[in-house]
């Protein structure tokens, strides 16, 4: 059995239908309406110990809705949930015990305490031996840096301290399965390498990692597999290079030319392809399907009919699909999930 | 095991007191001057020795004390913490905690005593210094016993109303409700056999009472014997049975919880 298996999860909620004004108030005290909405969607999850699974989504797409579900937060309206075999709602401290969270928008520091007492606080929790905890704070401390904010009152940490710091609360009892809700939210570029770089080590001491993010740099760094969700229900779940291998096809090539060659000339050379003019003279695109021409092909076309003095080849990112999905431009076949 | 961890989970609120001393200290005053300003309305009321519902000036001044304790004690650091954190959704951190929500509040607002104690006898001592004569307490065994009590109950009836932050976004609101049934029904006002009759049978089926009338009563002698033990009993027995109450709520309140942001 898989670490964490959801099975058809679902959940909804209601949502009051308001009309706008006072008016729309008070027609609301006497006449409830709502509107059911399904934020997750007959989900299904099945993630082995492990894995690193990226989980991305336009907003409001039922990302950190799953999570809520997954961590035990939220009772599931209907499917069913299990994390090393245990419901997640009902058994929701044991469950506890056995996975770290991470919430970038909120802190689990507490606010009025140093950091070190938090962390305290958190080794008493979850019976963490001393040894334990001196060992994991000096591997947290090598990559986040800890000892350097451990004395600070958790309201004067700055972004970057508090998420460096909240990462050690999610861990410092050594969880099987890490939640992370967009952990470099608002981080500058230093602290995001941190972060990340604290990722791929976890990954390598084998925890299982389920990383929400906006950030794609974020899962192309950490992750190999990657679920896609939108109005609450996975359209896609696979490796991310079969990702970009199925639906990151098209390639630019862009060419400086020297001397005078006409557009339609060069378009048609290319039919399988789009040719567009560049804003100086002799400047060209060409958009293709990597599946209908190569690159040398497209050279090889067009060296008869001027010489070329540069060529730059726009390699395709992960976030380009992503970014066509959330436009909604691409419908992603649902591919089976691998086991 | 994880006594310990709630043991220091104690600990932060009177860390985070520290952290807030102004505002929890300007509360402080303002309890003070509630104190101040009754011990004043029921010296002119009582003066020459009358007696209102069987109250005389040193009787009432007792009252008043126990008042004052019994408000000052168990708000641990107020309300507000636990009705922002649910009405943010910062809740859903506590709920990733291996440890019970209910034990974990309790534990923090028992970490306030520390400090509540401090201040009751400061404030005590310098009342009666200032405003004696004042009767002491008839059986200090019995009211001790009583005291002990209120806690757990001020305590619960505090953390089912703020429980309501789930449905309602407004816990001002809440609060200031509470605080005026709490205040009327519980006898901090006025001594509840001043009440007229039906506000006073309400009073004896709501567990408001044993808050503030309870233990005031037996400091002032006006229930002993076998009537004050039955009242201690009462109280014990509220402090249960709003420990379960508020158990069964919970489970049904945390479903409110849904969804802020996707």
């Amino acid at each position: 059995m898989a670490l964490v298996e959801a099975h058809h999860l679902t959940k909804t909620f209601r949502r009051p239908d308001k009309a706008p004004g006072l008016r729309g108030s008070l027609t609301h005290l006497v006449r409830r309406r709502f509107t059911t909405v399904r934020a997750v969607d007959r989900v299904d999850l099945s993630i082995e110990a492990g894995e690193a699974v990226a989980y991305v989504g336009p907003n409001g797409a039922g990302k950190s809705t799953t999570i809520k579900l997954l961590t035990g937060i939220v009772e599931p309206s209907s499917g069913r949930v299990r994390v090393a075999g245990r419901d997640p709602h009902r058994e929701r401290t044991a469950n506890a015990r056995q996975i770290g969270v991470l919430f970038g928008q909120r802190t689990q520091l507490w606010w009025d305490l140093p950091v070190r007492e938090s962390l305290a606080l958190l080794r008493d929790m979850y019976d963490v031996p001393a040894a334990t905890y001196r060992e994991r704070l000096a591997r947290f401390d090598a990559v986040l840096a800890l000892d350097e904010i451990m004395p600070v009152v958790a309201r004067r940490l700055s972004l970057g301290q508090r998420m460096r710091a909240d990462l050690a609360c999610a861990l410092i009892h050594g969880p099987r399965v890490v939640y992370l809700d967009e952990p470099t939210i608002g981080l500058d570029i230093a602290v995001k390498d941190r972060v990340r770089q604290f990722l791929r080590e976890l990954r390598a001491d084998g925890t299982t990692l389920m990383l929400t993010t906006h950030d794609l740099g974020d899962i192309e760094d950490t992750c190999d597999r990657i679920v896609i969700i939108d109005h609450g229900r996975v359209i896609y779940d696979g490796t991310l290079e079969q990702v970009k291998d199925t639906y990151a096809r098209q390639r630019n090539v862009h060419l400086q030319l020297a001397g005078d060659v006409a557009l339609p000339d060069l378009a048609a050379r290319f039919p399988a392809a789009a040719v567009h003019a560049g804003p100086n003279p002799g400047e060209f695109t060409v958009a293709f399907d990597k599946a209908a021409l190569t690159v040398g092909q497209i050279l090889a076309g067009v060296i008869p009919l001027a010489e070329v003095v540069e060529v730059r080849i726009d390699e395709p990112a992960i976030e380009d699909v992503i970014r066509k999905v959330y436009a909604g431009e691409l419908i992603l076949s649902p591919a089976p999930t691998p086991s | 095991m994880s006594v310990k961890a709630y043991a220091r989970l104690a600990g932060t609120t009177v860390r985070a007191t520290f952290a807030h001393r102004i505002s929890i200290g300007l509360g402080t005053i303002g309890v003070i001057f509630q104190l101040v300003a009754m011990v004043a309305l029921w010296t002119a009321l009582l003066a020459d020795g009358t007696r209102i519902g069987g109250y005389s000036l040193p009787e009432m001044k007792g009252y008043l004390l126990v008042g004052f304790a019994t408000g000052i004690v168990g708000r641990g650091l107020g309300e507000h913490v636990m009705a922002e954190r649910i009405r943010s959704g910062a809740v859903a951190l506590d709920l990733v905690k291996p440890l019970d929500y209910q034990k974990m509040r309790f534990a923090e607002v028992l970490g306030g005593l520390v400090i509540e104690l401090a201040v009751i006898v400061v404030v005590g001592a310098a009342f009666v210094a200032l405003a004696g004569p004042v009767q002491a307490p008839v059986r200090p065994d019995l009211l001790l016993l009583s005291l002990v009590a209120v806690v757990p109950i001020k305590f619960l009836i505090i953390y089912l109303s703020t429980m309501l932050c789930f449905w309602t976004q407004n816990y001002h609101g809440l609060a200031w409700t509470r605080t005026a049934l709490t205040q009327l029904l519980s006898g901090a006002l006025v001594p509840l056999a001043l009440l007229p009759g039906w506000l006073q049978t309400t009073a004896a089926v709501l567990p408001f009472a044993a808050i503030t009338s309870t233990p005031a009563l037996i400091y002032t002698g006006k229930a002993t014997g076998t009537g004050a033990l039955l009242l201690i009993g009462y109280q014990f027995l509220w402090a249960a049975g709003l420990w379960f109450l508020a158990r069964l709520a919970w489970r049904t309140a945390v479903r409110q919880l849904t969804v802020h942001g996707g």
